[in-house]
């Protein structure tokens, strides 16, 4: 510790009166996870991280970190870019960014298939479960609704009554010929 | 989830689902909503292109340049993209070049057919002489890789 301080002394001391950073790398918390990768901006917030934003297009940090190829790459990057074929072009681009515009804003299509199966699969549990109700859990039903001697003799009922003489059921009975219209 | 649906809701909102056209040259008087003074369009042209056009910028000032430029309401000026262009050419940064020309795609909202394909042709001049392929030409502009999205968490 104070052999580092010492060390800032002397430096401070060589130095101009223009006020200079002494060290280059800023201290910043995400160092282990930025790795070897160049942090080439302010990106959205101001921490190194990488994101792909439509509305913050370039981020914080290049994606991949500096590996032998992409540092020959970027040698190459330095000349004339007419001679960079289209595949080194898309390494180049690849090498600083994870996805293109086009996959950021993609609909992950083939997802409306797995909401689409888990709809039908709750539908058909539910329908089972009704069945089983109906099975199981609910009592027979009464002899009013399931009789049919009942059941005539209730509609007789409604048509003596003349239940709806004018347009429910028993108009369209005919009380002179007994029997129900055409 | 929440940070899901904010996150969501953010972008577009900052993007801003009607976009304006690119301001032209017609003189149009500020509108003082604020009490600060109010730049006009030329103005605002001139300052963004004046930036780009620095010989020393860094990679480090056109990508903030640019991620402030894409938080405005409008479509940039062809003079402008063409100046930022060129400063990459400076840096020596391909994939900022390529990027730059999709987000100022991503920039025409909704009217891309109309001003996208006009926007292209103001910048050919720069694009030709630096040797920038555009999204299309480089096959960018379908998707090519898929990624799960980072925000579905199961």
């Amino acid at each position: 510790m104070a052999q580092s301080l010492l060390r800032l002394g002397s430096r401070r001391a060589l130095l101009t009166s223009r006020a200079v950073q002494l060290t280059p790398v800023a201290g910043y918390h995400a160092r282990e996870k930025v790795g070897n990768r160049d942090i080439v901006g302010f990106g959205h917030n101001g921490e190194p991280t990488y994101e792909d934003r439509p509305d913050y297009p370039c981020p914080a940090v290049r994606f991949h970190e500096n590996s032998a190829d992409v540092l020959t790459m970027r040698e190459r990057e330095k000349g004339g870019w007419k001679e960079l074929s289209l595949d080194d072009k898309r390494a180049i681009y690849r090498a600083s960014f994870c996805q293109t515009f086009s996959e950021m804003q993609a609909r992950n299509t083939g997802e409306w298939k797995s909401v689409a199966a888990g709809t039908l699969l709750g539908i058909t549990l539910a329908l089972w479960l009704t069945i089983w109700m109906k099975k199981f859990v609910y009592e027979e039903m009464p002899t009013s609704a399931t009789s049919d001697v009942w059941k005539e003799k209730s509609l007789k009922r409604v048509i003596d009554q003349q239940q709806g003489i004018i347009e429910g059921l028993a108009s369209n009975w005919d009380y002179e010929k007994k029997q129900w219209k055409e | 989830m929440l940070r899901n649906v904010i996150t969501k809701l953010s972008q577009p909102a900052r993007s801003l689902i009607q976009q304006n056209i690119s301001r032209g040259a017609a003189a149009s008087l500020a509108r003082g909503y604020s009490s600060k003074a109010h730049e006009t369009d030329e103005e605002f042209d001139r300052r963004y292109e004046a930036y780009f056009n620095r010989p020393d910028i860094d990679g480090w000032e056109i990508r903030k340049g640019i991620n402030d430029l894409c938080g405005h309401d409008l479509v940039p000026e062809p003079q402008i993209i063409s100046a930022a262009l060129r400063a990459c050419r400076r840096v020596n940064d391909y994939a900022l070049a390529v990027r730059v020309v999709e987000a100022m795609k991503n920039k025409c909202g909704n009217k891309e057919k109309e001003i996208y394909p006009w926007l292209l042709q103001e910048i050919r001049p720069t694009l030709d002489e630096l040797g920038i392929n555009t999204p299309e030409e480089l096959g960018y502009d379908k998707p090519e890789l898929w990624l799960e999205d980072v925000h579905d968490i199961h």
